[in-house]
């Protein structure tokens, strides 16, 4: 089981690699035979990276949340599994190049760096934890996703009105749906983070002896949801659209990504208190 | 194949004369009738408003494009009409010339979808009046199928070939869903009517048109079943639409900046797209400078238009592989329809040999040994005619040049002297 673990640690970063560059060939040469390759790509892709996860939590008894490698094995197999259901359910096609590469850098480092955990504290046992993790994640992957599409909207807006209609103009979906696609992975992502910041506020008095409220990934990221909460409700009771609500995602999305970066250059652990 | 193919198109002659030639349903009929009965054991006419194609097979070999001509312009009585004005192909020519009719790339614009549909109608009218025999069956069927292959093997179809195709493609890469958008059409000319064309093609159902001259914009709604305004009221429900398509003959601009201003402020500031197909421009340019306006003019439509035909452009030595491959398919069954009778004749002759042979001496052997001297005999044919057959169907299926292959059939034919055979056989 081991030494399968391992091979499909091997594997992984090709699989995505593949994936990736299949996306990207199709993005610059619209041939129908890349187009059902870089699906098929991605469904095995998917396949064998659960079927990691699934014999990695079995082998080693734990969910793979302990460390900071085994959540970006994680974090690549979300990306890659919710960039497919949009796939599927809007059939925008083209937008996977620009989202693919992102699981492909997760899960090199990830599988460069990562280590076969058989004992971990009794702590990162904790259903709580495990949902907590589930959920932030998925809410830094919505507002990801958000801020990507809001960066091809901006492109795509640009063409349009400079007319100058190059790939972008030719593989983009419309603008309407590149600007309801970040709205809807904003939400998403919103919801997801409210979720994971409850569930963190109501496990960690139970869980550590000294908690901390102004641990600084905690403060970063309500900054983060005030943030998307300000810009939401101004779509919501304002009916802010297009390039206001776009640039306000993608403010979002640099705001999380440069306090994360810092944080965890300064901290080690995932909280100041863990 | 003796096929013989007439045409005369938008590569040989101008509108007037294409229009002069152009047959109705019932005239192709009423000359399939007439022509079939004196000249042709098959024929089949195409006939669109940019081409009028004969393509038969004839009687006999006397019979040469010139009548074929002749028939056609006693039909259709026209003037100023040269031989020059007419192109002329034949057997493997006339093949090739109607599969890249039926690809889509020998029509005015590269990638025109109608022909295909109009190929289809053409072989229909012929079968109906049962002037499609084997051969033109066979042939009209291959051109059909390049048809498909191009729609399903390539990208020749893809994309807007003309200005008005273009402005509807540029809306819905603004809005996701056009049927939901209120579109409004100022100018009730040609280049409107296409445009209508194009939105009722995806489905747009709100459609208003206004027109300086009320009756006009009034007829083309009718034809299309969509609202009219009057023209002096269109400035006051302009931000009512989210698709703007002007095309007037105005020479001064209609709708400045400010006014769109003030229309982007009724809207909350929702997307707005106008495309101006006018020359002069309908609106004062500097509206593009206007948040979540998306302004552009004929020149912006103009440069989709030549990317499009580029890259169909582009497709062509695809296109043209699928025509070969095809034309190879379809010379190599008409080979094999010349060859079968030859093998035929062939193995029979040999068979006679061998049964009169074996009869003249069957007696010299011993009853028991006579099963086992005719079963040598049958197989020493066998293995003598298994290499010449193999050559023959090899010949059809490499597709030699018709004159190579018929010279081949010929010494054969001469060599093992079974001309009168295959004569008793087709008969």
């Amino acid at each position: 089981m081991i030494n399968l673990i391992h091979s499909l640690n091997s594997l992984l970063p090709l699989f995505y690699g593949i994936t990736f560059l299949l996306y990207l060939l199709n993005f610059f040469y619209e041939k129908r035979g890349l187009s059902l390759w870089k699906r098929l790509s991605l469904f095995i892709t998917l396949f064998f990276h659960f079927f990691y996860l699934l014999i990695r939590t079995l082998e080693f008894k734990h969910t793979p949340i302990t460390t900071v490698f085994e959540i970006m094995t994680l974090l690549a197999f979300a990306i890659t599994i919710s960039y497919y259901i949009i796939e599927l359910v809007t059939d925008v096609r083209n937008t996977g190049t620009f989202i693919l590469f992102l699981p492909l850098i997760f899960q090199t480092i990830s599988s460069f760096n990562i280590k076969d955990l058989l004992e971990v504290k009794d702590i990162l046992r904790s259903p709580y934890l495990g949902f907590h993790v589930f959920t932030a994640l998925s809410g830094y992957a919505g507002i990801t996703f958000s801020a990507i599409y809001g960066l091809l909207y901006l492109l795509l807006y640009k063409q349009i009105k400079t007319q100058k209609f190059g790939l972008i103009f030719n593989r983009m979906p419309s603008l309407e749906m590149l600007e309801y696609l970040s709205m809807v992975s904003a939400l998403v992502g919103f919801v997801m983070l409210t979720i994971a910041i409850v569930i963190g506020f109501i496990w960690l008095p139970q869980a550590f002896t000294e908690p901390s409220y102004f641990d600084p990934k905690l403060v970063a990221t309500i900054i983060v949801w005030l943030f998307y909460a300000f810009g939401i409700s101004g779509k919501w009771f304002f009916k802010w659209s297009g390039r206001k609500i776009v640039y306000l995602s993608i403010t979002g999305f640099v705001i999380s990504l440069f306090s994360m970066s810092i944080l965890n250059l300064v901290f080690t652990g995932f909280h100041k208190f863990f | 194949m003796n096929i013989i193919a007439v045409a005369i198109n938008h590569h040989t002659a101008p509108i007037e004369l294409r229009e002069a030639l152009y047959l109705q349903n019932n005239e192709i009929r009423d000359f399939i009738r007439e022509f079939q009965s004196h000249l042709t054991r098959e024929i089949c006419i195409l006939s669109t408003c940019n081409r009028t194609e004969i393509y038969c097979i004839p009687n006999s070999l006397d019979l040469t494009y010139k009548e074929i001509q002749n028939f056609l312009l006693q039909k259709k009585s026209v003037q100023n009409i040269s031989p020059s004005n007419f192109r002329n192909y034949f057997s493997c020519g006339a093949v090739n010339h109607l599969f890249h009719i039926a690809a889509g790339i020998d029509s005015l614009v590269i990638g025109d979808q109608q022909i295909l549909g109009q190929v289809k109608d053409a072989f229909t009218i012929a079968a109906e009046e049962n002037s499609i025999g084997t051969y033109l069956q066979k042939v009209f069927q291959s051109a059909l199928k390049v048809g498909k292959r191009v729609k399903t093997e390539t990208d020749l179809f893809e994309g807007p070939s003309s200005i008005s195709a273009a402005a509807v493609q540029l809306a819905a890469k603004i809005f996701s869903d056009l049927k939901k958008k209120k579109v409004l059409i100022i100018g009730a000319g040609e280049t409107s009517r296409l445009t209508i064309q194009n939105l009722k093609q995806k489905d747009v159902k709100n459609i208003t048109i206004t027109n300086r001259t009320l009756s006009r914009a009034e007829s083309l709604a009718n034809e299309f079943n969509v609202a009219v305004i009057p023209f002096i009221e269109f400035k006051d429900v302009l931000h009512e639409f989210d698709i703007i398509i002007s095309a007037t003959s105005s020479p001064e601009p209609l709708v400045s900046k400010p006014e769109i201003i003030s229309v982007m402020s009724k809207r909350k500031n929702q997307p707005l797209c106008i495309l101006d197909i006018a020359i002069p421009r309908d609106f004062d340019p500097a509206v593009k400078d206007i948040e979540n306006v998306f302004y552009n003019d004929i020149d912006a439509l103009q440069v989709i238009v030549n990317q499009n035909l580029e890259r169909r452009q582009s497709q062509i030595p695809k296109i043209k592989k699928i025509i070969m491959e095809e034309l190879i398919e379809l010379f190599s069954w008409y080979n094999s329809l010349q060859i079968s009778p030859i093998i035929r004749a062939l193995r029979e002759q040999f068979e006679q040999i061998r049964s009169q042979e074996f009869e003249f001496f069957k007696n010299k052997f011993l009853p028991e040994q006579q099963q086992n001297l005719e079963l040598l005999t049958k197989r020493i044919i066998n293995k003598l005619l298994h290499n010449p057959t193999v050559y023959l169907r090899k010949s059809a299926d490499t597709l030699d040049t018709q004159g190579d292959l018929n010279l081949r059939l010929e010494i054969i034919k001469e060599m093992f002297n079974i001309q009168n055979q295959i004569k008793n056989n087709d008969e």
